[in-house]
């Protein structure tokens, strides 16, 4: 196992109290694994995702424990998460457009990150030209400012730059919301020709979009209002998903070729609740057509058929 | 600031001749700093102005407080500037004040900026309970009167020298740049690449000095030149009233004595006009150096 989370909480402070973001999630991700992490804004999949990495001043650690190769990774602990950053967990972040210093030439600014991490550019830079020449760039781009790369570019020089150390893990946060289609496919592509070649172990792909993602994972996992819904591997998700939510998320996805006098979009009535004061047992509970009494009480994240874990009282 | 050096970027460094022959960064730069009108204007007026007061004052064969020619002349071939009402020769006043001037305008404006910019990125960048502190004192500074502290300060100290007088300058300058400052870096660290290299786990010194502040080198310059000009109008007003270093000149006590001997009233133009041009030239000189300088070294605002 490559990275193991269990009974991970992190609320975000506030005035009115404690907005219970991350409500303890539990889940393994294997070697060479990777997990399509989706659900709808709020639901906690940045939350999740930040915390593996860097919690911000809001966000405050309650408690659970992130084991990564057999190490604690101590998110609570920000002085001591550097030993993990970028060289262990990495992340790719949404705004690639913009996560260059455009000061710097982008190749005097990864001399600078790589030595200010304590490694050494010259031991790297051959390994940095292959893999600039693997995502289809020029060496040259070293020595170009961001502002004269366009838009995919700058994604794939960031996607090099991130994996560079060979992370065991790499968060790729909404990494293809910003780009055109042709584009999200070639940069999807890459995150899994990066697994295949090793670059990292494995990897967490943060979307909204179920259809790109399912081309990608080997798994996907789902929450929703802070909890895990579901996590299975993608094909299962797609074709027998068991959670209420799940099904009618999937439903909400347009198809294309399909006309709207044939099939009406359903989407999903209501609205997720406020996570101040969450209600008591299943959260999707208000939402869920086949909720009863039972729900009342937090249903367990547990495995129904291997590996596939559900929470939900009716999945069975 | 301890702005990074331009290290051997090891990108472009030997070993690899073959890599289409990319130019040196710093050669680079000199590219477009030698197009730039702005800068070679600027820079031009600041250094002629930095010659004569470096390199004339010794060639004088009066003090600028000698007195040894007719009264009031006006500019001439052989007093080039014209003449007090003591008889004493405006060009070599002009020559000594102008050194001074560059003395008190690096000194006192160095002292503040270096002071200003520390506060302000460390407030800027680090916030929560740091950057309370950093802005009490800050304001605690801003708000003392600082013209009547320099009086006090002017007054009470024995030997008060030119050095003496930036010094005080410089220590109650800095607050205005310290909230400059820290509200640029208070957005700038904010941004995007800051956050990244925030993730990727680089050190707060390192943020600062490599992302934050070179994304406003502009602007520290420019408050460096705003320092540097408000520390020769301080110095002016405390030579205007009598309380500027007891040994030396300054344009600042030139114009002084002119208005206090009556220069207006007799229409002594060039007792007081050129002091005036000369703080105003230098000052503007390097304003205008500043905007070059953003061009040369921002990639966005380069023209070919």
């Amino acid at each position: 196992m490559t990275l193991e989370v269990s009974d991970l909480r992190v609320y975000y402070r506030t005035l009115r109290g404690d907005v219970r973001a991350l409500d303890g999630p539990t889940f393994t991700l294997a070697d060479g694994e990777i997990m399509g992490l989706a659900g709808e804004s709020g639901s906690g999949k940045s939350t999740l995702s930040k915390s593996l990495i860097r919690l911000d001043g809001r966000m405050r650690y309650i408690g659970g424990d992130v084991v990564l190769d057999g190490d604690t990774v101590p998110v609570w602990d920000d002085r001591a998460m550097n030993d993990f950053r970028y060289k262990r967990i990495s992340i790719i972040p949404q705004y690639a457009m913009s996560a260059m210093n455009p000061t710097r030439k982008i190749g005097r600014m990864i001399a600078e990150l790589l030595e200010s991490r304590g490694v050494r550019f010259r031991e790297i830079r051959d390994e940095l030209h292959r893999r600039l020449e693997l995502v289809g760039l020029e060496r040259d781009v070293l020595d170009r400012y961001p502002l004269e790369l366009s838009g995919g570019m700058k994604q794939r020089t960031v996607m090099v730059i991130s994996t560079l150390l060979n992370p065991s893990l790499l968060i790729a946060d909404e990494v293809t919301s910003a780009l055109d289609v042709s584009t999200q496919r070639a940069v999807a592509e890459t995150l899994v020709e990066f697994r295949d070649r090793e670059f990292v172990k494995s990897m967490i792909v943060v979307t909204h979009d179920i259809s790109l993602v399912y081309q990608i994972a080997d798994t996907i996992m789902v929450m929703y209002a802070g909890r895990l819904a579901e996590k299975a591997p993608a094909k299962t998700i797609i074709e027998m998903p068991r959670h209420p939510y799940t099904k009618m998320l999937l439903d909400s996805l347009p198809e294309v070729g399909v006309k709207y006098e044939d099939r009406r979009l359903s989407g999903i009535p209501g609205s997720p609740p406020g996570l101040l004061d969450p209600p008591q047992g299943c959260r999707f509970r208000d939402r869920c057509p086949l909720a009863d009494e039972q729900c009342l009480e937090q249903p367990p994240f547990v495995e129904v058929e291997s590996d596939h874990h559900v929470a939900c009282w009716k999945a069975e | 600031m301890t702005a990074a050096q331009p290290l051997p970027d090891p990108t472009t460094a030997p070993e690899e001749p073959a890599a289409a022959a990319p130019e040196a960064p710093r050669r680079e730069a000199l590219y477009f700093a030698l197009r730039n009108p702005k800068l070679i204007v600027g820079l031009t007026i600041v250094l002629l102005f930095l010659l004569v007061g470096l390199v004339v004052p010794p060639f004088l064969e009066h003090g600028p407080g000698d007195r040894y020619a007719p009264p009031l002349l006006p500019p001439s071939g052989e007093h080039w500037f014209g003449t007090t009402q003591f008889g004493q020769d405006l060009f070599t006043q002009f020559a000594y004040g102008v050194r001074a001037t560059f003395l008190v305008g690096l000194l006192g404006g160095g002292i503040a900026a270096v002071i200003g910019m520390t506060i302000g990125f460390v407030a800027g960048y680090k916030g929560g309970w740091i950057d309370e502190v950093l802005n009490m004192l800050t304001n605690v500074v801003l708000v003392l009167p600082t013209l009547a502290a320099l009086f006090i300060i002017a007054a009470y100290v024995d030997s008060y020298s030119v050095a003496t007088q930036s010094f005080f300058i410089g220590m109650t300058s800095w607050p205005w740049a310290a909230r400059a400052v820290r509200s640029q870096a208070l957005s700038l660290s904010s941004r995007d690449f800051v956050d990244l290299a925030r993730l990727s786990g680089v050190r707060p010194w390192k943020i600062i000095v490599r992302d934050i502040a070179p994304n406003m080198s502009s602007y520290l310059f420019m408050t460096f030149i705003l320092l540097f000009g408000g520390a020769v109008l301080a110095a002016a007003g405390l030579d205007f009233v009598g309380l500027g270093p007891s040994d030396g000149m300054s344009l600042g006590l030139i114009m002084h004595q002119a208005v206090k001997w009556g220069a207006l009233q007799l229409g002594v133009w060039w007792w007081f006009v050129p002091p005036g041009l000369g703080i105003t030239a230098i000052v503007g000189a390097m304003y205008i150096m500043n905007v070059g300088l953003d061009e040369v070294f921002n990639p966005k605002l380069r023209e070919m």
